[in-house]
C-alpha cells in the first residue's frame, strides 16, 4: 500500500510509530506498506524527495493512502507549516493536503492534532489550525491520540489493506479501538463503583477525584496499554487526560482538577466547549 | 556571475521541518540561511492556564524529546511549590530522562544520520537516496543496514523502559512536580534492568563500532561543519532535594575559558525571524520582509553558542577533539554508551518502595526559571504567575541556539556558520555534504519554533 505522510505537529506520532512491536517498524516497511514520502524516514532529501511526492501523486492516483500528522494552519495562507520550499514557492501543509487529499484512496488523520486540531488549535490558536476533516470534503479516518498508540495506527493501516475501511464512530474513528470508554474497562473501576477515591497521585483508588476523565475518553488503553503493552497512565498512578478526544487539549481547564469542577468551569465560561463536547 | 543561490528543501530525516538556502561561489558555500518553517505557539497556549498543566502541555512541544520538556517544567514547578525531592525520586527521574535520551540518540544515528554514509536498500522509504559519496565496502555496508533494523528494536526497548515507569511515551505521565507518581518496585527494577542490558549490548556491539567505522572511513568529515567552538551547557542529571546538583557540570566555554552560565546574559533577537513586536507582545509575522525563519536568534553575552552532546562532553572533559560534523556524531555515540552505564547504576541504587512523590498544594513563588541539558543541549523554561495562573511562559530550546538565524549584527548561529566555507567538490555532492553537516546537530525544529507571547528578557538568577 503506497503511503505518503505529511507531518506538521510535534513529531510525537512518528515517534509513536517507531515504537510499534509485532510488527516492528522494519516489518511494517518491508511487509505492510511502501512508505513513499515521509520527512522523518525517507533517505531522499531536497528536490529528490519532492520528486517522489510529485511522481507518486500522478502515477498512483486513486491508489495511495495519505497519512496526515499535525493540524493544518489556515491563517496567512497556511504559512505556519511549510513542508518544502523551492526557488519559486512554499508548499504548505494546507497546499499539500488540498492537493493530495482528493487523489488518495484513503486519508488517515494521525493523532489528535490532525484529527481535531488538538493542542495546535488550543486557545488562542494564533495559527488558525484545524483538523484535516475541516479542510477536505471527503472521508477522513481519524486515528487520534497524543500521541497515537502505535497499535491503533498500524492496525488501522492493516485493516485498510486487508479488509477495507473499518467500522467508524461518530467522530470517524475506528470503533475497534475507540468504541468503549477507558472508564468502562479501567482496572480501578471497582473503586469508583464503591465510592473509594484517591486523595493524591500515588494512591491506589479511583482518580476521578483528581481529574481523571476516563469516563469521557473513548479508547482501549486499559486493555491495550502502551509500548509493547507494558503500562498505561492509570496503571502509572496518573490520570487519563482524554487526549484522543476532540475536546481534550483544547479546553483550558486544569488537567489536575476534579472532573465535576471542570464541568462547571466549562459551563460557566464557555458555551462553545460545552457544545463541542456533546459530539464526543 | 559565479554566485549561485540554491534551495535545499526539504531537509529530511530530522524532527520538524527545515529548509536551507545557500549561496555557492566556485564550489564554496559563502552564505547559508537555515529556515525553521513550522510554528505552533505553545507558549501562548500556556497563558492563563493553571501552572500544573505545564508538565503535560509543554511535552506536546516535541515528540522525540517530550520528557525533556516534562523534566524542566517539573523542576520549574518544584521551585514554585518549594518541593523536596527524595533521592529515590531523583534516581527514577534521571533513569526516565536518560531512557528518552537513549532512544533519541540511537534513532538519530541510525534512522536520520546513517543514510548520509550508508547505501540503503532500493525500496521505500529509501528511494532516491542519491548518496554521492559512498566509501564503505559491500560487507560493511550490509552490516550497517542490518544494524538499522536492529536499532528499531533497541530504541523501542529504551522507550519501553521509560514506559514501565512513565505510563506511556511520548508524553509520559508520572514524572511530575514533587517527584514521580510510580512505585519503584522490585519487579519493575528487574524488568528495566533486563531492558537496559539489552540496550547497552546494542550500543556496545553496534552503535560504538559503527561510529568508529564511519569516522575512519569518512575521515574528511572531521574537517567539515566546524563552528567557532563556543560551547554552552546547563548541566545534566539533577540530584539533591532542590534539584541543585548536576552530575554532569554546566559551563560556558569560549576561547579556552570555562565559566558558570548566568541566565541574565542570555538574550533573544528577532531581526531575521518571522515575528514582530507590538504593544509589548510578540506575534508571528510570516510575511515579514527579509526574515527567513520561525527560529529566533539566541546569544549568550552577545555571542552565539553551540550546544548538545559535543558541548557537554567537552565541558565535562570526556572528549577532546574539534568542532566538526564527525566530532558531533562521535561525541553523541560516546555519550550514549556513558548513559547506558549510568542507567544500570541508577537502577541498582533505586530502593524498592512507595511512589516517591510529595506535592504541596499552593505555589509559594510567582516567578521561576528552570534549566537543564537534555538530548540536544541546554533547555530553559521560565514562568511568571498570577496566583496559580500562568501570566507568561517562556522556553528557550537547544535547536533555537544551534539553528539561530543571523542576529542584528549579522552573526550566524552555529549551524549556519558550520555550513559557511564548506567546499562542494561537484554539483552532485551538494545535498550529501550539506545533509551531513546539518544532521550532525540533530536539529529538532518542533522545539526550535515553539515560541511566543513574551516580552522582555529572561531574568532571574539560577544557581548551577
Amino acid at each position: 500500500m503506497p503511503k505518503p505522510s505529511i507531518n506538521s505537529d510535534s513529531g510525537d506520532n512518528n515517534i509513536a510509530f517507531m515504537n510499534t512491536t509485532y510488527p516492528y517498524m522494519g516489518q511494517v516497511f518491508s511487509g505492510l506498506i511502501d512508505l513513499l514520502y515521509s520527512n522523518t524516514f525517507m533517505a531522499a532529501q531536497g528536490k529528490d524527495a519532492l520528486n517522489i511526492l510529485e511522481q507518486g501523486a500522478t502515477e498512483l492516483r486513486g491508489k495511495f493512502t495519505l497519512v496526515v500528522e499535525g493540524a493544518i494552519p489556515l491563517k496567512d495562507n497556511g504559512l505556519y507549516t511549510v513542508i518544502a520550499r523551492t526557488e519559486n514557492y512554499s508548499l504548505t501543509a494546507l497546499d499539500a493536503v488540498t492537493w493530495l487529499g482528493p487523489l488518495a484512496k484513503y486519508v488517515v488523520a494521525l493523532g489528535t492534532c490532525a484529527s481535531f486540531g488538538g493542542v495546535s488549535a488550543a486557545r488562542p490558536n494564533v495559527t488558525g489550525s484545524v483538523g484535516v476533516r475541516n479542510v477536505l470534503k471527503r472521508e477522513v479516518i481519524n486515528v487520534s491520540g497524543c500521541p497515537v498508540n502505535p497499535d491503533w495506527f498500524v492496525a488501522t493501516l492493516a485493516h485498510l489493506l486487508l479488509y477495507g475501511t473499518p467500522e467508524l464512530d461518530n467522530l470517524n474513528r475506528p470503533t475497534l479501538f475507540y468504541g468503549f470508554t477507558v472508564h468502562r474497562h479501567c482496572q480501578r473501576r471497582s473503586y469508583f463503583d464503591q465510592g473509594q477515591f484517591a486523595e493524591k497521585l500515588g494512591d491506589i483508588e479511583c482518580m476521578f477525584s483528581l481529574g481523571c476523565v476516563g469516563p469521557r475518553t473513548g479508547a482501549d488503553c486499559p486493555y491495550r496499554q502502551w509500548i509493547n503493552h507494558v503500562n498505561w497512565p492509570v496503571r502509572a498512578n496518573t490520570l487519563a487526560l482524554a487526549v484522543p478526544m476532540k475536546i481534550s487539549l483544547t479546553v483550558p481547564h486544569p488537567f489536575l482538577r476534579p472532573y465535576q469542577k471542570k464541568m462547571r468551569l466549562r459551563i460557566k465560561n464557555n458555551q462553545l466547549f460545552l457544545r463541542e463536547e456533546q459530539d464526543d | 556571475m559565479t554566485k549561485k543561490r540554491i534551495v535545499f528543501s526539504p531537509v529530511t530525516r530530522l524532527s520538524g521541518l527545515l529548509s536551507v538556502e545557500v549561496v555557492e561561489d566556485r564550489g564554496i558555500i559563502v552564505e547559508a540561511k537555515a529556515s525553521g518553517t513550522l510554528f505552533r505557539g505553545i507558549e501562548a497556549i500556556m497563558k492563563g492556564r493553571h501552572i500544573t498543566d505545564a508538565v503535560y502541555l509543554t511535552q506536546r512541544v516535541c515528540g522525540i524529546c517530550s520528557l525533556a520538556h516534562g523534566a524542566v517544567a517539573s523542576y520549574l514547578l518544584d521551585e514554585l511549590y518549594d518541593h523536596d525531592i527524595s533521592e529515590n525520586a531523583q534516581y527514577l527521574r534521571n533513569i526516565m530522562l536518560a531512557a528518552d535520551i537513549l532512544q533519541n540518540h540511537i534513532r538519530h544515528f541510525y534512522f536520520f544520520s546513517l543514510p548520509d554514509y550508508v547505501k540503503m536498500p532500493e525500496q521505500p522509504p529509501f528511494l532516491n537516496q542519491n548518496l554521492t559519496d559512498h566509501r564503505l565496502s559491500p560487507q560493511d555496508n550490509a552490516r550497517l543496514v542490518e544494524h538499522y533494523f536492529r536499532a528499531i528494536v533497541a530504541s523501542q526497548e529504551a522507550h519501553q523502559l521509560l514506559t514501565v515507569f512513565g505510563g506511556k511515551i511520548p508524553n509520559q505521565h508520572s514524572y511530575v512536580h514533587g517527584g514521580v507518581a510510580v512505585a519503584p518496585t522490585a519487579d519493575k527494577i528487574n524488568q528495566c534492568l533486563a531492558l537496559i542490558y539489552s540496550v547497552h549490548s546494542f550500543v556496545k556491539e553496534c552503535l560504538m563500532p559503527d561510529t568508529e567505522l564511519i569516522a575512519n572511513v569518512y575521515r574528511n568529515c572531521f574537517t567539515i561543519g566546524n563552528t567557532p567552538g563556543r560551547f554552552l551547557s546547563f548541566g545534566m542529571f539533577r540530584f539533591g532535594p532542590k534539584n541543585q546538583y548536576s552530575l554532569w557540570r554546566s559551563g560556558v566555554l569560549a576561547g579556552g575559558q570555562l565559566s558558570v552560565p548566568e541566565i541574565h546574559l542570555i538574550s533573544e533577537d528577532i531581526t531575521n525571524s518571522w515575528y514582530v513586536r507590538a504593544d509589548g507582545q510578540e506575534l508571528p509575522s510570516p510575511y515579514k520582509p527579509a526574515a527567513y525563519s520561525y527560529i529566533k536568534s539566541v546569544q549568550y553575552a552577545g555571542q552565539t553558542y553551540e550546544m548538545g552532546p559535543l558541548a557537554r562532553m567537552v565541558i565535562n572533559g570526556f572528549y577532546r577533539g574539534g568542532t566538526s560534523s564527525m566530532d558531533r556524531i562521535y561525541a553523541r555515540a560516546m555519550e550514549t554508551l556513558l548513559i547506558t552505564e549510568l542507567v544500570i547504576d541508577w537502577l541498582k541504587k533505586l530502593v524498592p518502595g512507595p511512589p516517591p512523590i510529595h506535592q504541596k498544594k499552593v505555589p509559594v513563588k510567582e516567578h521561576a526559571v528552570a534549566t537543564t541539558d537534555v538530548m540536544r543541549g541546554a533547555l530553559l523554561h521560565s514562568v511568571r504567575l498570577k496566583g496559580e495562573q500562568v501570566e507568561e511562559y517562556k522556553m528557550i530550546t537547544p535547536t533555537t541556539w544551534n539553528f539561530s538565524p543571523k542576529n542584528n549584527k549579522g552573526q550566524s548561529g552555529p549551524a549556519e556558520s558550520a555550513l559557511t566555507g564548506t567546499v562542494i567538490p561537484g554539483p552532485d555532492m551538494l545535498y550529501t555534504i550539506l545533509g551531513r553537516i546539518i544532521r550532525s546537530f540533530d536539529p529538532c525544529i518542533n522545539c526550535g519554533t515553539h515560541v511566543l507571547d513574551a516580552k522582555g528578557d529572561v531574568t532571574g538568577k539560577m544557581v548551577f
